[in-house]
């Protein structure tokens, strides 16, 4: 069942950890990287300890790999289960992708072709990464950069027909959307328009980098006009949605994405009262 | 086989070998926005190597110095070739450079200990939290009964020996220091590498302590221990030697463990 929104986060990054702690910065709730605190100890648990006693914490995971034709990693899963309940974790996603296949990881979230055998696999997956966690997970969708010829549906009909199938909730990254139309050449309000609003549990807001005749989905630049504009429009489709800033590389200060996130919050409240959601389900 | 597997299997050869089977399996898109099969394969073909390379020059960033751009890049598309990583967090690729390096045909003997160290460094940075003995702790136990106790190390502890300047490289490269020059030892110098509290921590050992150390990790007793270094000093000096360590090693927070036989 979808939850309550958490309201305004921010990706945690280690060149933050120490102004977080000292300044207690207004983010209503940090989303941390699952892989960077699979460790046994040192610099990293302690700090993510710290944070989770001030914050809610949610965790987003790249290597579940739910649309490899590979098993579920057991000992991968067992993990992540540990350390939600080390952080108490609000929720887990992870990504609609394979990473790698027999048993190499490629640690890229590489594309599924959109087709009724994909949305049974990685149904069955997620239904089995669900069990085993003992909880609802969210996926993500992912941006992409080539359609295989064996996709004969559109990603939002995939992603939606995964979601029913498997009773996930969906994390939908409103960056991913942007590039993957750009390069696609398809309508992002038509992928918005298909998306269940009943699922969508978070959002991802990041910024990319412009090549010649195409996006890469970088999160090491401000997010453009053209991503907040979309945020906008989700806004009104799905009302009040968890929300937060995805930054990776090129990490500015703190206040930097503070900034931005007030953006958000202004964009979100510039536009919630279109919303045709009336309640959280 | 399933499509769904033999599309991925296609879509990795693509990725590590640049074997081309996958691209009948590719839309050509080529009205949108003018971008080929062959552009947009190349996206994922360019990301793999460059994230991993990126996740080398993370776990071994003084390697990298020492190696400059080119050659490290070279060096890792090469490793990367023969090892590819079978691990969930890039945290851990790059486990096998020392190893690679030293049949590598530019793997100069220093970047093979460079590598060496920062791997041990890397394993002390986020090894176990496990509480560290203190002085107290030795202190609660009769003096009549030293002879029987061993020892257990903080699993952040390395022991490693080395034949190069190469803390003092890594440290000047650390730091931004002026560079300074790769130089071979007279001979080899005993080292051990740890996390005390949040912080990695190195030093050099006397030929004494190092041997101590080894023993005790491999289960050496307190008597045993003071015989070993006898070869180096007197034998009715060896207890306040051993003595001497002990207490240095868990001012350090080296120890999590003293054990008797019957403990």
């Amino acid at each position: 069942m979808k939850l309550p929104s958490l309201g305004f986060g921010l990706g945690l990054r280690k060149e933050h950890y120490n102004t977080i702690i000292d300044t207690s910065p207004n983010v209503d709730w940090f989303e941390i990287l699952t892989e960077n605190y699979l460790v046994d100890g040192g610099k990293p648990l302690y700090f993510l300890d710290k944070i989770c006693e001030k914050y809610p914490v949610v965790m987003h995971g790249v290597s579940m790999s739910l649309g490899s034709a590979d098993p579920l990693d057991m000992d991968y899963l067992q993990q992540v289960k540990d350390l939600a309940e080390r952080t108490n974790a609000r929720w887990i996603s992870d990504h609609m992708c394979f990473t790698g296949v027999d048993g190499i990881n490629a640690h890229d979230l590489l594309p599924l072709p959109y087709n009724e055998e994909t949305i049974k696999h990685v149904s069955n997956k997620i239904k089995q990464a669900q069990d085993f966690l003992g909880r609802q997970i969210l996926v993500e969708n992912a941006s992409t950069y080539i359609t295989y010829k064996q996709s004969y549906m559109t990603e939002w009909e995939f992603t939606t027909a995964v979601a029913e199938e498997s009773d996930s909730l969906i994390l939908l990254d409103v960056n991913n959307i942007y590039v993957s139309a750009y390069n696609h050449g398809f309508d992002p309000l038509e992928y918005l328009d298909g998306i269940p609003a009943e699922r969508v549990q978070q959002h991802h807001i990041a910024g990319h980098s412009q090549y010649d005749g195409y996006i890469i989905d970088t999160h090491d630049h401000d997010v453009v006009q053209g991503v907040w504009d979309l945020y906008a429009e989700s806004i009104k489709r799905y009302g009040e949605v968890s929300v937060m800033i995805e930054r990776d590389d090129n990490i500015p200060e703190l206040p930097e994405l503070l900034a931005e996130l007030q953006i958000a919050r202004d964009v979100f409240h510039a536009n919630i009262s279109s919303s045709k959601v009336v309640s959280s389900v | 086989m399933s499509e769904l597997h033999r599309l991925q299997k296609d879509m990795m050869a693509w990725l590590m070998q640049k074997d081309e089977h996958i691209k009948p399996d590719i839309i050509d898109t080529g009205e949108v926005n003018k971008v080929s099969v062959e552009q947009r394969l190349a996206v994922y073909g360019n990301a793999y190597g460059y994230r991993l390379i990126d996740a080398l020059s993370d776990n071994y960033p003084a390697v990298h110095t020492l190696m400059g751009d080119d050659d490290f890049y070279e060096m890792s598309y090469s490793y990367i070739a023969v090892n590819p990583s079978a691990h969930f967090s890039l945290r851990y690729f790059g486990h096998k450079l020392e190893g690679f390096l030293a049949s590598y045909n530019k793997g100069l003997p220093i970047y093979i200990e460079m590598a060496k160290f920062e791997w041990a460094l890397r394993n002390a940075f986020d090894s176990k939290n496990i509480p560290t003995l203190t002085l107290a702790s030795l202190q609660e136990i009769p003096v009549e009964r030293w002879g029987e106790l061993q020892f257990e190390f903080h699993p952040s502890v390395s022991r490693i020996d080395l034949e190069w300047n190469t803390p003092q490289l890594w440290a000047a490269i650390e730091e931004g220091a002026d560079p300074i020059a790769p130089e071979q030892l007279e001979h080899p110098y005993a080292w051990i590498l740890w996390r005390k509290d949040l912080l990695n921590y190195y030093r050099s050992l006397d030929v004494d302590e190092a041997y101590t150390i080894d023993a005790a990790m491999q289960g050496s007793d307190f008597s045993s221990l003071c015989e070993g270094v006898c070869e180096w000093i007197d034998e009715e000096h060896a207890p306040a030697r051993v003595a001497g360590f002990l207490s240095e090693w868990l001012n350090e927070k080296l120890l999590i463990n003293i054990r008797l036989d019957d403990a």
